[in-house]
């Protein structure tokens, strides 16, 4: 058993195959062929829960009530009455980040690795490795939803205060904080991306070492924790923490 | 003392210094809850989502030593 390599195996992403680019070639690793997944199961959900909507809800249409009237309570709860015109991006961003914190217990497809041992064909051998696992757990990610996050709230400061008033904004008690306001924006984000990028990680890792020694009965419990619990406790911690900082920029 | 050994113990330094803190921090949250929850039941579902959410917050100092001790093992 060699620890090393597992813990490189869950930290790095495989690069899956390159988009032709005169030049220079775009490699496109298993993180974003996931996000690309995760969109598709998103978009296509959307479009086939919402349609042939009517007065008095039925079926599919409660749940989706459901849903989308626990978002805009959420935002409801920490904007005030601003927040009709910024609960669709909270919403948005949080169901993208429960499903995808908690995409590793779909992950029952076997590697190729795998395929190769049980059936012997060479073809499985030079394919490229590909499994489902949480596309947070990449850095990258993390970070552009971060920075997303940060230009929300420097989006909703404008919107509501005009650019005068959020700029007089930065000096608002009193000038000295000016450049601490300043500094807001950029520590900010990166707190965010770490907080989420870190927990991720190390609930795969913790998930990996358990699979490679006790694959048995036990990884099924422990993942309910690690997998889900650990995921939508996250994907809410990053949904509240833009929405409190939209709030502070909207006041 | 060799740069390799150096980075292994910086890196068990950063992971144990950020874990007492997260522990300490969440070990005081969760009793200060379960006070408030004994000395007022009624309010106990806004007590524990809001505990949650300061455990999670808590947390992230833990989570910021580790992704440092990531850093400096698997940065080169």
């Amino acid at each position: 058993m060699d620890f090393g390599k597992v813990l490189m195996e869950a930290t790095s992403s495989e690069t899956l195959f390159e988009i032709p680019f005169p030049g220079h070639p775009i490699p496109v690793s298993d993180t974003v062929v996931v996000t690309w997944i995760i969109m598709v199961i998103l978009i296509v959900s959307a479009f086939l829960l919402t349609r042939k909507m009517k007065t008095i809800p039925e079926g599919k249409q409660n749940f989706v009530e459901t849903v989308v009237e626990f978002l805009n309570s959420m935002a409801k709860n920490s904007l005030g009455h601003h927040w009709k015109k910024f609960a669709p991006y909270l919403g948005t961003i949080f169901i993208f980040l429960i499903i995808s914190n908690t995409v590793s217990i779909f992950n029952i497809i076997p590697t190729s690795e795998d395929l190769y041992k049980i059936t012997g064909l060479e073809f499985f051998e030079h394919m490229p490795k590909f499994s489902i696992r949480p596309p947070t757990r990449d850095i990258n990610v993390t970070a552009c939803l971060a920075i997303m996050s940060m230009v929300f709230v420097a989006y909703a400061g404008i919107k509501v205060k005009r650019t005068s008033g959020w700029l007089k904004s930065f000096a608002e008690p009193s000038p000295i904080l000016v450049p601490f306001k300043v500094l807001d924006y950029f520590t900010r984000p990166v707190s965010m991306c770490f907080r989420l990028f870190g927990n991720l990680l190390g609930s795969v890792i913790v998930m990996e070492l358990l699979y490679m020694t006790i694959p048995a009965i036990l990884p099924g419990l422990v993942s309910i924790y690690f997998d889900i619990f650990d995921g939508v406790l996250q994907a809410y911690v990053f949904v509240f923490l833009t929405s409190l900082y939209t709030a502070e920029s909207i006041e | 003392m060799e740069t390799a050994a150096i980075m292994i113990i910086a890196a068990c330094v950063a992971v144990a210094a950020g874990s007492v803190a997260a522990g300490i921090s969440i070990g005081r949250a969760t009793s200060k809850a379960v006070e408030s929850i004994a000395r007022q039941p009624e309010a106990g579902d806004k007590i524990t989502t809001t505990t949650l959410l300061g455990a999670a917050l808590a947390e992230a100092t833990a989570i910021y030593g580790f992704v440092i001790a990531l850093i400096i093992l698997l940065v080169k």
